[in-house]
């Protein structure tokens, strides 16, 4: 583990050479945050296709199905088995009701 | 600036990609010393993407990863990644090349892959290595079957919260870190710089890639990879199981509107690879291929095509003049039939595939060294008839696609024989 003095120089010496993080990655991170948590948020009561998340999280589909891939990637959701036009997703292990 | 670290090696291989690999192998495994210099933050190239190749449907990455890791661990090869080609100079008989390692932003001899740094990190990134599909992190490690296993953070994208370092047990985050120069001494030079497939913009008429079911190859690659984005074929829209998939072969090659006048010898076999594995994982999907003529001119690859006949692809003969959209995102593909009635028609589909060509990745006339470049921009081979890999600058030589489209097999036949003619040049000095 990283000793927490060394990193909060190393983080201050970041800022002073680069500048302060830029409000458009700052901007951006926030909405992903926002999108992720209604995309968990709406699996919360059952598992949904991506068009439904994207109605229940109100984002364009197409991001939805983005966000839902990377979720997937990192061990949030999972897919539901079976078939269809659009698969199924739901909240992965301990997360799932 | 760190200091200068200096390599003197026989042979300078430039690129890793499958012929950069095998004639990086049949050098040392001659005895001769190797340096292999990779743009990228993995060796492999292009080939380590793919999900299988034609026409033995073999599993690309079950061809790819024993040679990356003969590389990697070969007593006689160092694998520079993540690292630029500045320049390289002539000296005599000798090379220098100025080299630059890009800072992964950690320590390399101690970080020891676990992960964890990306598992914590607040960031999510399109993944360039899925095409856009899928995500990565701010500092992520390429691909699950990357070498080597290093993660590299993208400092533009980083929030600098700090939860990678205070995650990495090693504590090798190093956030300051700098690029470092490298000097590399080489008697032979092999140039293994690959390809890039045409750009979805390349052809106005066909999307600009602006509509989101219509994909380059690459794409379709990785919708096809067991590891892929979606784990399973969906389209990017909005995660729909395609029933109807087209291809629009010759979508950037024989087309003089675009400057590409020639054939780029992969995409009429990669169309139809990609065609039976996608019946393979979606049976009841329609798939079509919108062809000018199919050229499958290698050994097993007629009856490659007419196996993909049989299990009920449809192949029409027709030009496809352009591609777009309904309020649904189903892509619009206007035809021209060549055969039977020619009337325009205009078909729907649910994905479409555009059957990409292949342009040069880099010029290899930029280092002055005497190289030529084909009409093309390819490096031009100082006598196609006597041999396959020399070019007119002296003790550099040429491997793969750097000299022009070709498919896999021939790739590696001809970083063969590159090694060789390195090699038998590297023994008359």
């Amino acid at each position: 583990m990283a000793d927490a003095k060394k990193l909060a120089e190393q983080l201050k010496k970041l800022n002073e050479l680069r500048g302060p993080v830029p409000q458009a990655l700052r901007d951006r991170v926030a909405a992903q945050n926002k999108a992720q948590k209604a995309i968990l948020d709406a699996l919360k009561a059952g598992p949904k296709t991506a068009p439904e998340l994207a109605a229940a999280a109100g984002l364009p589909q197409d991001k939805t199905l983005w966000h839902v891939a990377a979720l997937r990637k990192y061990g949030k959701l999972a897919d539901v088995p079976g078939k269809g036009d659009y698969p199924k997703y739901e909240l992965k292990g301990g997360d799932a009701k | 600036m760190k200091t200068l670290e200096k390599i003197e090696v026989d042979a300078l291989v430039v690129g890793s990609g499958i012929a950069g690999l095998q004639s990086a192998l049949d050098l040392a495994d001659q005895g001769y010393t190797v340096a292999i210099v990779e743009k990228n933050p993995s060796i492999g190239g292009k080939m380590i993407s793919l999900s299988k190749v034609f026409p033995t449907l073999d599993c690309a990455s079950c061809i790819t990863t024993p040679r990356m890791a003969s590389v990697s661990h070969h007593p006689r090869i160092q694998a520079l990644t993540y690292s630029t080609v500045d320049g390289i100079k002539r000296e005599g008989k000798t090379f220098t090349a100025s080299v630059t390692r890009k800072p992964r932003y950690i320590d390399e001899k101690e970080c020891i892959s676990c992960k964890r740094c990306e598992e914590v990190c607040p960031v999510y990134l399109p993944d360039e290595y899925e095409q856009g599909m899928g995500a990565k992190k701010t500092i992520s490690i390429p691909f699950t079957n990357a070498i080597p296993q290093y993660p590299v953070m993208h400092p533009e994208h980083c929030i600098r919260c700090g939860a990678c370092a205070r995650a990495c047990p090693k504590d090798c985050l190093e956030f300051l870190q700098e690029p470092a120069p490298v000097e590399i001494k080489a008697k032979a030079v092999i140039l293994a710089t690959g390809y890039e497939t045409t750009p979805m913009t390349a052809k106005k008429q066909y999307g600009m890639g602006a509509l989101p079911n219509v994909i380059s190859p690459m794409a379709a690659e990785r919708l096809l990879a067991p590891h892929g984005p979606y784990g399973r074929v969906l389209r990017p829209s909005d995660g729909m199981v395609p029933g109807s998939i087209a291809y629009v072969q010759c979508a950037g090659s024989r087309d003089k509107s675009i400057g590409i006048p020639y054939c780029s010898r992969v995409c009429c076999m990669y169309a139809i690879k990609q065609a039976i594995l996608l019946s393979g994982s979606l049976p009841i999907a329609d798939i079509t291929i919108y062809y000018m003529d199919i050229r499958a001119f290698g050994k097993g690859y007629e009856q490659f095509y007419n196996n993909a006949r049989a299990m009920g692809i449809n192949f029409v003969k027709a030009k496809v003049a352009r591609i777009t959209e309904d309020d649904k995102h189903n892509p619009i593909v206007r035809i021209e039939k060549q055969e039977g009635t020619s009337a325009p028609e205009e078909v729907k589909h649910e994905l479409v595939v555009l059957s990409q060509g292949l342009v040069p990745a880099c010029d290899g006339t930029k280092f002055n060294l005497g190289v030529g470049n084909n009409d093309f921009g390819f490096v031009q081979l100082s006598d196609e008839t006597s041999s396959s890999a020399v070019t007119a600058g002296t003790g550099v030589f040429a491997a793969g696609t750097v000299k022009g489209p070709r498919d896999i097999p021939d790739s590696v036949v001809d970083a063969g024989a590159a090694a060789m003619e390195a090699a038998a040049y590297i023994r008359r000095l």
